[in-house]
């Protein structure tokens, strides 16, 4: 009798979304093809929801992101281009363009790297970017310094 | 039910193009990028007033999964049905998250008879809380499970039979499936039980490496089209629908799409 499926569907997403080996019996080369698009398709949806990652990070953009999701299981776009903006960040690397729009973000809502982000009730500022972002009751004001 | 016509996936990068399409009587719009409680966008609430119907079409249920679906997750489906006054809500066979771990995208079963059982189970715990009849589409897949015990038509008749539910059959993953596995398409279409079709759906895709992907994002195939000539032949679908979901085309490339399906199934243009 063959492992149940619950055990089986999981061996089998995580070898498409965090790295672990692929299960015994599948094609290797077709599970590699569904992990490539499955990470085209991700991309995608972070290119939408941060353009301006994408953009700052020009044609880097599609290596930086896969080689850094190809280990961490998908937490939605959203999620997924704020986790790489922040690492970026803290390495220093992330383009100026991104950081505004990293600050942007972090202006108008908490998001404890764990959960979903939620909306600020408080007045919040932010840099980013040469950028200074301030938040008030929503409304989000971009302050930038002449270049 | 659904009216006779040509249908276009409802998704705000196109809200202005589909709005315009001066035919359309039926949309299908992704029901996770609603909110079943919150304000609805205006554009798809200003379809619904000129009467068109909108069917939800749930992309995470996971009702392939061999743990049950989430109360949350049917909850949001039959609210939005609610809502939207929906003819019929639909659904995939297929799974999206295992060991709490979310894959992303709707990823095949096996086809084996625990399987049958897991999505039968899931169905009917759905069915019971819609308002509205559930409509089950088969999936493209880039792999097999190793051990399979049945064939594609026996797997999806026996989910239909057990479960009453409609069929939502996609032609682009027909198509898919058989070009990847070396088979014909027909072959499957000649035993599937088409009576059960709700509506159909059409769809682009593109080679990579041998392999042909189902992405919404690309060019529909001529072969496609073809199936829609075939899939008629045999049984006159009610609806058919064109699911696009990015790169999205200049509008004249789309409509020339809409088009084309109108003129394989003999339906009325709704350009």
């Amino acid at each position: 009798m063959s492992r149940d499926l619950a055990a089986r569907q999981a061996d089998l997403v995580a070898a498409l979304v965090a790295d672990a080996p692929v299960p015994a019996g599948f094609d290797p080369l077709r599970v590699e093809a569904a992990r490539a698009a499955l990470l085209r398709k991700r991309a995608g949806g972070v290119l939408r929801h941060w353009p301006l990652l994408a953009a700052g990070l020009g044609d880097v953009w599609l290596s930086t992101f896969t080689e850094w999701a190809r280990t961490r299981p998908p937490p939605g776009p959203l999620r997924d281009g704020w986790d790489l903006a922040r690492s970026l960040a803290a390495a220093g690397t992330l383009p100026a363009l991104a950081a505004e729009e990293l600050a942007v973000r972090e202006a108008g809502w908490r998001y404890d790297g764990v959960g979903e982000p939620r909306r600020r009730r408080l007045p919040a500022l932010q840099r980013g970017g040469g950028a200074i972002v301030l938040q008030v009751a929503g409304r989000v004001h971009l302050l930038r310094r002449p270049r | 039910m659904i009216p006779y016509s040509v249908g276009i996936g409802w998704r705000p990068e196109i809200c202005g193009f589909v709005a315009a399409l001066p035919g359309l009587r039926f949309v299908e719009v992704i029901a996770e990028s609603l909110t079943a409680h919150g304000p609805l966008p205006p554009a798809l609430v200003a379809l619904r007033q000129r009467g068109m119907a909108v069917i939800p079409h749930g992309v995470q249920l996971s009702l392939g999964g061999a743990d049950p679906v989430a109360p949350s997750r049917v909850a949001h489906l039959a609210r939005l049905a609610e809502r939207l006054s929906a003819p019929l809500v639909s659904e995939h066979i297929a799974f999206v998250r295992a060991g709490g771990v979310e894959a992303g995208h709707l990823l095949p079963l096996p086809r084996t008879r625990e399987a049958v059982d897991a999505v039968v189970a899931n169905v009917r715990r759905t069915q019971a809380e819609l308002p509205v009849p559930l409509a089950l589409e088969p999936i493209a897949a880039l792999f097999d499970w190793p051990d399979d015990e049945l064939d594609e038509a026996q797997f999806l008749t026996e989910i239909l039979d057990r479960t009453e539910a409609l069929l939502l059959l996609d032609l682009a993953n027909i198509y898919a499936n058989a070009r990847n596995r070396g088979n014909d398409p027909v072959d499957l279409l000649d035993r599937l039980p088409l009576d059960r079709i709700a509506y159909v759906h059409v769809a682009g895709g593109i080679e990579h490496d041998g392999i042909y992907h189902d992405t919404h994002t690309d060019p529909l195939p001529p072969a496609v089209l073809e199936l829609v000539a075939e899939l008629c032949i045999r049984h006159r679908p009610p609806a058919l629908l064109l699911e696009r979901d990015g790169n999205y085309p200049p509008a004249p490339v789309l409509r020339a799409e809409l088009d084309a399906i109108a003129a394989a199934a003999g339906y009325p243009t709704i350009t």
